[in-house]
């Protein structure tokens, strides 16, 4: 398993799977986002997109989860291949 | 003694189901002090007395981030709570246990149901109850609360930790080396002002204040030790921080999901089956790239239909039995002002009211089972992206959607949005989508004033008009009143499940008769103010009653026959009821409003007979569709068969001839009427809902006034098309 650059959750594709380096978000979405379980090292997969492109649906800590581009564009990751 | 139980759980985690089975029908619907969140609580007989059980909000937390996590991290915390019962969603525990990690820190007796025990059969999950109540520190009981499985070994153990709390001795996080020794020196601190430590747990206290939780700032800042408290969590954040390379909040979080994780993985034992998850099959069709619309329009279509075509059934068995009512009452009376108090003002009034509990009950109904499925979190999901650039939630969508076949449940339906800020706007622009009571007003204005097919254009363009000014105004309010509170869009995708018709119906049950307690009241005042303002002084003008009585008894000494004689009566009756409006207290604050309105609704001031349109608007403040007929009584005709025959009914005919209406007018009337004020019944739902005078004020306000900018617009637009 290679690490590569950390990215931005937002950058991922349907499948893609990796882990959180970071949360960038502060404050209230950045609690949020840690008590829902991204906190470093979470391993999470990208489910899909809706219909419209966005949010996006993840899974991480063995459930499932939506979240906006505004959101995810605030999480970096890096990803598993 | 009675004992006091809190439920404390995640969303999603069957809380509801298990409360329901605790507490049977023993229950009772309020709100938490202060705020619009409904504070659900019940009992079951224990044997020193009545055991109460408060449902709080379901959080993932208590960080207080949130309205409802800062209730639940309040009332969990409150000496007055004796157990508190942790309920726990076995099939998705490692996130579960994050909250459960918070309790713990509270150092109270906690009970935990482990729930939803058959899903996590189902997805081949074993747990080891023994070593999960050795590491938990309490008793665990597994429940299926769908099928209230459980429910009585969870009272015994409730019953038996209560008697004896040192039973449930609680379990403790350990959060590493590091953070215990400064946690130790914050509590230390903190020890310095003994009442603070009682008011609150110094450990949990210390966390949150490494964790900056603004709501622990509170509490220190009115502690006279605040400096020494403050200077220690800055040291102790300037050690960690660069030591172990995250921020406090990181590092709380990290230990409590290490916590949770470890404890899951001895817990844990999964099966080497696995099943061909359920969710996920609906999943791959439900929110499909290309299906998940269709779908989506398809479930709304339906809902839709069972709300306003199968509730408009017993809605007309109400109507119809509130205009028996009214006629048997107005025939069996002595005629008069209490009379027509009773008649016109509170028999209507009544009966408006109830009129809406069907549709409230079928909408919340269909709600409840959307949310209890899940699919309402794929709704959201699915339109969110639309929504968003409203200003708005994916959540907002279906209570808009309701709005036009009726504001009152639609302003309810934003319940299930949890964030305070998005259901607030969600409920300010609830009231432009345009109704089906608007519907018969532009029937009757458009059929009279243009051709079939303009008028088929004008009656879709106030529906355009209505979803186009809600996005707008969704997107002003969020930029303006309600900036920078923008809520994270984090929400949980939970699996699908079957829902509990019980729990269903006890949710409707609930919700109708809420509606009828909170709301009733309030509409009928404004029904009964409204009737004073149509009715005075006409009404106690003894010679004008004196003179229908001759001119009655006259008719009937002619002899005619029965049919004729009813519809001169008729026609008289007609006439004294409008020499009564057209000189009430309502016609005389028409008159005077005129000046305001001659703008948009009579721009070349050649309309005698102007004045009369705020007394129609006015009385249609009660319910829109009642401007139709109070427009029949002040124009003088036939009020019968004025709308549906589309013929050039008595009321059609008087209009085009007297009302001094053109079409470019009568356009404006119809914008104005979309637009100018939420109806009472949804003035009394916003009242309920935001239980703020305030924010009930304002969109009466701003419906008035976007509605005269908008109709003056119209003028203006016209003018300049060249209309007269």
């Amino acid at each position: 398993m290679s690490h590569q650059q950390p990215k931005p959750l937002s950058d991922l594709h349907p499948g893609d799977e990796a882990q959180v380096f970071q949360v960038l978000a502060q404050g209230r979405i950045r609690q949020r986002l840690l008590e829902m379980g991204f906190i470093r090292g979470a391993h999470l997969k990208v489910e899909k997109l809706a219909p419209l492109g966005d949010p996006m649906e993840l899974v991480i800590k063995g459930y499932h989860l939506s979240l906006r581009r505004e959101e995810s564009q605030c999480i970096l990751v890096s990803e598993e291949d | 003694m009675t004992l006091t139980l809190a439920l404390a759980g995640n969303p999603n985690c069957g809380k509801t189901t298990i409360f329901n089975a605790l507490t049977g029908s023993h229950q009772h619907v309020g709100n938490w002090p202060g705020v619009t969140v409904e504070r659900r609580s019940g009992f079951f007989p224990g044997p020193d007395g009545p055991v109460e059980v408060v449902d709080l909000p379901g959080t993932y937390s208590l960080s207080a981030q949130s309205e409802d996590e800062r209730i639940a991290a309040r009332f969990v915390a409150d000496p007055a709570v004796d157990v508190i019962v942790n309920v726990l969603d076995a099939s998705n525990l490692e996130r579960n246990l994050y909250l459960t990690t918070q309790l713990l820190e509270l150092r109270r007796p906690v009970v935990y149901a482990l729930n939803m025990m058959d899903d996590a059969e189902k997805d081949g999950l074993k747990i080891d109850l023994p070593a999960l109540e050795k590491l938990l520190g309490g008793p665990v009981i597994p429940t299926v609360g769908n099928r209230e499985e459980g429910v009585q070994a969870l009272r015994e153990a409730i019953l038996k930790v209560a008697k004896d709390p040192g039973s449930a001795p609680g379990g403790s996080v350990n959060y590493g080396h590091d953070l215990e020794n400064e946690l130790v020196k914050i509590e230390r601190e903190i020890h310095r002002d003994e009442e603070l430590a009682r008011a609150c747990p110094p450990r949990w206290l210390a966390l949150q204040l490494l964790e900056r939780a603004p709501a622990a700032a509170g509490p220190v800042e009115l502690s006279h030790a605040r400096k020494a408290i403050t200077a220690q969590v800055q040291a102790s954040l300037d050690f960690l921080e660069p030591h172990m390379g995250a921020d406090g909040a990181t590092l709380v979080a990290e230990r409590r999901y290490g916590f949770s994780h470890g404890l899951v993985g001895e817990v844990l034992i999964r099966s080497l089956r696995t099943r061909m998850d359920l969710t996920a099959r609906l999943d791959t069709v439900l929110t499909h790239r290309w299906l998940g619309i269709p779908i989506f329009i398809a479930i709304m279509i339906a809902v839709y239909s069972l709300t306003f075509v199968v509730g408009k059934i017993p809605q007309d068995w109400i109507a119809g039995g509130f205009n028996l009512l009214h006629a048997w009452a107005g025939d069996r009376l002595p005629p008069g002002e209490l009379t027509s108090l009773l008649v016109d003002g509170i028999i209507p009034g009544v009966g408006a009211v109830v009129v809406f509990v069907p549709i409230i009950m079928l909408l919340m109904g269909c709600i409840a089972f959307l949310e209890d499925t899940g699919y309402m979190a794929r709704a959201a999901f699915i339109m969110d992206r639309l929504m968003h650039l409203m200003g708005l939630h994916g959540k907002s969508f279906i209570p808009l959607i309701m709005g036009t076949g009726c504001n009152v449940p639609a302003v309810q339906a934003t319940r299930t949005i949890e964030a305070r800020e998005d259901r607030f706007i969600t409920i300010l622009v609830a009231p432009l989508m345009s109704c089906s009571a608007r519907l018969q007003i532009y029937i009757l204005i458009a059929g009279t004033f243009f051709r079939p097919v303009q008028a088929a254009f004008a009656i879709l363009a106030m529906h355009f008009l209505g979803f186009a000014l809600a996005m707008a105004m969704g997107k002003l309010l969020r930029l303006t009143l309600f900036r920078g509170a923008n809520a994270p869009f984090v929400m949980e995708l939970p699996p699908y499940r079957l829902p509990v018709l019980k729990s269903t119906l006890i949710h409707m049950w609930e919700k109708g008769s809420v509606f009828l307690s909170r709301a009733g009241t309030t509409i009928l005042a404004g029904a009964t103010l409204i009737w004073f303002l149509s009715h005075y002084p006409g009404i106690s003008n003894r010679s004008w009653s004196e003179e229908l009585h001759r001119q009655e008894a006259a008719v009937r000494t002619l002899n005619l026959a029965p049919a004729e004689e009813t519809s001169r009566l008729d026609d008289l009756a007609m006439a004294h009821q409008s020499r009564v409006v057209n000189t009430s207290l309502a016609a005389n604050i028409g008159k005077a409003l005129q000046p305001a309105l001659a703008p948009i609704l009579d721009p070349d001031r050649s309309r005698p007979e102007a004045w009369k349109d705020s007394i129609a608007l006015t009385a249609g403040f009660v319910a829109k569709e009642i401007v139709v007929s109070t427009m029949a009584v002040i124009h003088h005709t036939e009020a019968g068969d004025q709308v549906s025959d589309g013929g050039a009914g008595g009321l059609r005919a008087a209009l085009r001839s007297r009302s001094g209406l053109t079409p470019l007018t009568a356009l404006a009337f119809m914008v104005f009427t979309l637009i100018y004020t939420p109806c009472l019944g949804t003035v009394g739902m916003i009242l309920k809902e935001t239980r703020s005078l305030l924010w009930t004020g304002f969109s009466v306000v701003y419906g008035l006034g976007l509605a005269w900018l908008m109709a003056w617009f119209t003028i203006l637009g016209g003018h300049a098309l060249g209309f007269a």
